[in-house]
């Protein structure tokens, strides 16, 4: 009896100072757990994670089974308007990395500024890359060897929206990619090759090597019903150690531009992304490392998509078919264009929703390049993913 | 010690729903420029606690309420608080006499993604929904948003939820 009177009094007391309390609970909370709810206070931690596992399996080759990527998103509001996002990558298990850290620091309505370590704006995947998010076991090729997703690096920058024309947009200046290494001897080692372009210059916000900043900026509008157009930029030159940064050849300029449109009418659904990077001095930069970097990358991707199972369905089964020619040597400068860097990927599959949040894919890909004997395996893949 | 953790529960699971000064004036903002008035007075409509048990939405001490401009009638209006994937915002609606919708606002929107549902042109979509509109489907009466996904899924369930609320309240003859 006592304990009933200590609680009415107690849920007496807290109603009367809930009036002071300037926070807003919404009643949706009453159909999600207690660990959701604490973890989504407006004041207070946010825990996520993304996860795929996938089985490529090529034509007449090892298959391989693969934890590709396990991510725990970790984040805290501090108060209305400062939050810390974080992403703790596990790559192929063994592999730990920090995909992002940052801070975000909302100083008016639509507006923050941040700084840490950011995705860079370009295209759809390199920021959209959770699993459940793109039809495919595979991430699209053009987003690895074109775009190298995932792209991040150490910078500070503005984001934000105009609501009244339905217009975002970001701008970060940010660190850029390494391109040489010293070889200790006086020498340089390069970090970027023709068949991956930048990739290998990545430096992940690991010890970076820093001389000078590049700038990247995306608008995304999204006004038209369905219709989400992105245009991204990216500036700058890359980095170099200071023991070979007077070489010549030890820095390359990138100029790369990026325009992207995704559209969705009901069960329909379809996507494209083009994307272009002049590179200069690669001349000296290969001449100096002996690599055989192209001085222009280019890639595209178109893919349409159509939701199987009835719009009213909880699940969605969507079979996807998806067009892509990328080429890293689209041009050079002194050196042959290699024609087995001149690729085309189809990819046709299904992505099966069993919930907002899992999907399990199953897809095949014809591969090609342009060389006249052209070896390259096509691959059947399948894969789970997992986002919450 | 488990005691003090009965009391800390009790004291957040009691709090009702409050609204933030920064936000109240927001939305008077919004509610300024719509009516085209200078001045105007928000009479609060309190629901009843048993009524306000059974409906989605929650009706608070502050956030659902008449709009009227010296004599005139302007409408109803009401402040509510949905979940995005990591945080919550806040937005405001403005009801008719009839309480057919002509105007939502995303007030404050805290993620780092999903903000796009805040465009005016997207919010344009549930202006002529009233208590007697069918329930809102996701991707077939709400245009979806390629990466606001969850956000419009928000705002979607939350507009069905006010909706239905407010049929019953109708029902009820409360206002």
């Amino acid at each position: 009896m006592k304990k009933i009177f200590f609680i009415t009094v107690i849920l007496g007391i807290s109603s009367s100072l809930a009036q002071n309390i300037n926070d807003t609970i919404p009643k949706d909370f009453q159909y999600i757990n207690s660990a959701q709810r604490l973890l989504s206070e407006k004041n207070g931690l946010t825990l996520g994670a993304y996860g795929e596992i996938t089985y490529n399996q090529p034509e007449g080759d090892n298959g391989e089974l693969d934890v590709q990527r396990m991510v725990v998103l970790l984040g805290y509001n501090f108060n209305n308007k400062v939050q810390f996002i974080s992403e703790i990558e596990f790559e192929h298990v063994e592999e730990v990395f920090v995909e992002q850290a940052f801070i975000n620091y909302s100083v008016a309505d639509n507006v923050s500024l941040r700084g840490g370590l950011m995705l860079v704006p370009m295209g759809i995947i390199n920021e959209y890359h959770e699993p459940t998010t793109f039809n495919g076991t595979e991430r699209p090729a053009v987003y690895s060897t074109i775009v190298p997703t995932t792209w991040r690096e150490i910078g500070v920058g503005l984001t934000g929206r105009i609501p009244d024309v339905s217009l975002g947009y970001q701008a970060y200046v940010f660190n850029g990619f390494k391109s040489t290494a010293s070889d200790n001897e006086g020498g340089a080692i390069g970090l970027l090759k023709g068949s991956n372009g930048l990739r290998g210059g990545r430096q992940k916000g690991i010890q970076s090597t820093v001389d000078s900043p590049t700038l990247s900026t995306k608008l995304d509008y999204y006004g038209l019903p369905g219709l989400r157009i992105g245009l991204a930029g990216y500036f700058g030159k890359t980095q170099a150690e200071d023991e070979i940064e007077s070489l010549e050849g030890s820095t390359i300029g990138i100029t790369m531009v990026g325009l992207d449109a995704r559209y969705r009418y009901k069960k329909f659904s379809a996507r494209g992304s083009f994307i272009y990077a002049s590179l200069n001095d690669t001349k000296a930069y290969n001449d100096l490392t002996g690599k055989d970097l192209g001085s222009a990358l280019r890639g595209y991707y178109v893919e349409a998509a159509y939701n199987l199972l009835s719009l009213t369905a909880k699940q969605r089964l969507v079979a996807f078919a998806r067009y892509e020619n990328y080429d890293t040597h689209d041009n050079t400068d002194g050196i042959p264009s290699n024609d087995s860097y001149n690729r085309t990927d189809i990819t046709t599959g299904l992505s099966y929703h069993i919930a907002p949040g899992v999907v399990v894919k199953g897809d095949y890909q014809f591969r090609d390049n342009a060389e006249a004997n052209s070896n390259v395996k096509n691959r059947l893949n399948f894969g789970i993913g997992v986002w919450f | 010690m488990k005691k003090y953790f009965l009391i800390f529960s009790l004291l957040i699971l009691n709090s009702s729903f409050s609204i933030p000064a920064g936000i109240l004036k927001k939305a008077d903002k919004v509610i300024a420029k719509f009516y085209e008035v200078e001045n105007f007075e928000k009479e609060v409509i309190l629901i009843p606690r048993e009524i306000n048990e059974v409906t989605k939405s929650e009706f608070g001490d502050e956030n659902f309420f008449k709009i009227t401009s010296g004599n005139t009638f302007l409408g109803y209006g009401y402040i509510g608080s949905a979940q995005s994937k990591a945080a919550t915002f806040d937005y405001l609606v403005l009801f008719d006499k009839e309480l057919v919708i002509t105007k939502s606002k995303v007030l404050v929107y805290r993620e780092e993604y999903g903000g796009e549902i805040s465009s005016k042109r997207w919010l344009k979509q549930f202006n002529g929904k009233s208590t007697k509109s069918d329930e809102l489907r996701y991707n077939e009466d709400i245009i979806p948003i390629s990466g606001a996904t969850i956000s419009v899924r928000a705002m979607t369930q939350s507009m069905n939820d006010l909706l239905k609320s407010l049929a019953l309240i109708e029902q009820k003859n409360i206002l």
